[in-house]
């Protein structure tokens, strides 16, 4: 039988020697990792280590000092409408137009990526995420969790090739967290991968196939969660914050340190 | 979540811009402030104003008409137009937007589109009102010498804004410069133009975004011959437009961190 040459896919995002500053302040200093398809990847970090910068970057929102970024084989700065046309985007702080229902917003939102939504469409997506009695509110009348799954359902409404999530479960309760995790693993299942910045070591053993520690802009470590407790479970930092075995969390203190961050 | 394949491709531009479209003017229309600064303000002026003797004391209908016609641009578009773009690059609105594949550009035109309809629609309901009330008439080739001179007003205004938005980022700043501005500006175009504070200040009122403003408005109610005065109010006005807008695309910062 002929063997047939199937093309490598490229991965997913190519980051490479990534450089951001404001001003005179490096915030991402050489950052390089990759995504493969259908990776659910954790970028982990204290409070201003650089993980929102890094996403920013890749959204588009601050343009690079140097290094390369790529999209499904397509570079940021070049082109970057057609890599954010293959991102689907929940950002720390989402926020809507505050004079549009939930159907107005599904409806912007879907024409921005190209979906045309009937009003029927909107329905039936709305009733699977629970929002089906919300759809004449306005975003502002929604609880948290409502919020949160709205932009998540805005996020995906194009069906993205890259999903990037920065913190999507701060401020929820266990439940709508559980929920979040198993929309992230469906997600997966759908052929998508996943970017997702996040302080809960929990979280990143839950879903994450891959996590990296990023802390002063440099990328500490990168692996399997198993692999990261494995690689640094002697080191004299993990040991001297662990309390029994190593978990990942004391590999993360271990790596970034205790002192509180602002 | 509502198609199978995975995204690959931009979407068409009609599409997005369209949408935008769409929301922009829902979200106009759902803003009240907007549209009683762009029409209901104006309108009650003139009312006002048609009672007794006040129209010939403040200058006959012409002046009046016009300056309702200004006022309504000015708020509109120094406080209307200005706030909602400061409030929506503070709350993350512009932010999200811009993680979408519609280019910037798109995301401003829309909002400048809508807001200048607004205007325009605005402005005729007043010279409809302001020439019933102050027993006015006016021909069609007024109408739409007035239209247009509205279309100038307002992208002079905005361009004010845009400019305002784009040098200062807190919201709360933004608010209190554009009120100052705004009498500011009115006080120049009024007082300075009467001629009370000189020759000098006249001239520079002449010169000012309200006063070269008022000039056309009142010149097109008039019907009067096209003047040298006329010419410099077009210059004024159509520079500007050009280095407000300038200033607002150049230095526009999206958002407020």
């Amino acid at each position: 039988m002929s063997e047939v040459n199937v093309p490598a896919q490229p991965p997913v995002l190519d980051i490479s020697d990534l450089r951001v500053a404001y001003g005179a302040r490096t915030v991402v200093d050489g950052v390089s990792f990759q995504i493969r398809r259908g990776e659910i990847f954790g970028l982990l970090g204290p409070n201003g280590a650089g993980k929102t910068s890094t996403l920013s970057a890749i959204e588009g929102l601050v343009a690079p000092k140097s290094g390369r970024l790529l999209v499904d084989g397509i570079d940021v700065q070049e082109e970057p409408l057609d890599a954010k046309a293959r991102l689907g985007v929940q950002l720390q702080s989402s926020s809507f137009q505050a004079e549009l229902t939930i159907q107005q917003i599904a409806r912007l939102y879907g024409g921005l990526y190209g979906v045309k939504l009937s009003r029927a469409q909107i329905g039936t997506s709305m009733r699977s995420i629970g929002l089906e009695e919300e759809l004449g509110k306005r975003f502002k009348q929604l609880s948290g969790g409502q919020q949160q799954r709205l932009a998540l359902f805005i996020a995906t409404i194009h069906n993205p090739l890259l999903l990037l999530l920065d913190e999507p479960t701060a401020g929820l309760d266990p439940q709508s967290r559980r929920g979040l995790w198993r929309r992230i693993e469906e997600l997966r299942g759908e052929g998508n991968s996943i970017l997702l910045t996040t302080h809960s070591m929990e979280e990143a053993q839950a879903v994450c196939d891959r996590v990296a520690i990023i802390d002063h802009g440099a990328l500490l470590t990168i692996g399997k969660p198993s692999e990261l407790i494995d690689k640094h479970r002697d080191d004299p930092r993990v040991l001297s914050v662990a309390h029994g075995a190593p978990t990942l969390e004391d590999v993360f203190i271990g790596l970034t340190g205790s002192e509180i961050r602002d | 979540m509502t198609n199978t394949c995975v995204a690959t491709v931009r979407p068409p531009r009609g599409l997005a811009m369209g949408s935008l479209l769409r929301a922009d003017s829902i979200v106009m229309l759902n803003s009240k402030t907007s549209l009683v600064l762009s029409a209901l303000l104006p309108v009650v002026i003139l009312v006002v104003t048609s009672f007794g003797k006040a129209q010939s004391r403040l200058g006959g209908s012409n002046l009046l008409i016009s300056l309702a016609l200004t006022l309504g641009l000015l708020t509109s578009c120094l406080l209307g137009f200005t706030l909602a773009l400061a409030h929506d690059r503070e709350i993350g609105v512009l932010q999200r937007l811009r993680v979408t594949p519609a280019p910037n550009w798109m995301i401003m035109t829309s909002r400048l589109v809508v807001q200048i309809a607004t205007n325009l629609l605005a402005s005729i309901v007043v010279v409809i009102v302001g020439s019933i009330v102050h027993g006015l008439t006016l021909n069609i080739g007024q109408y739409l010498l007035v239209i247009t001179v509205a279309i100038l007003g307002a992208a002079m205004f905005l361009a004010i804004g845009q400019a305002l938005v784009g040098l200062v980022q807190s919201t709360n700043a933004v608010s209190a410069i554009g009120r100052l501005l705004m009498i500011f500006l009115l006080l120049l175009g009024l007082l300075g133009g009467s001629g009370i504070l000189g020759d000098a200040m006249q001239t520079i009122a002449d010169w000012s975004p309200v006063g070269a403003l008022l000039a056309l408005f009142s010149d097109v109610l008039n019907l009067s011959a096209w003047s040298g005065q006329d010419t410099y109010s077009l210059l004024a006005c159509v520079g500007y437009v050009v280095v407000f807008a300038f200033i607002g695309i150049r230095w526009f910062r999206w958002n407020s961190r």
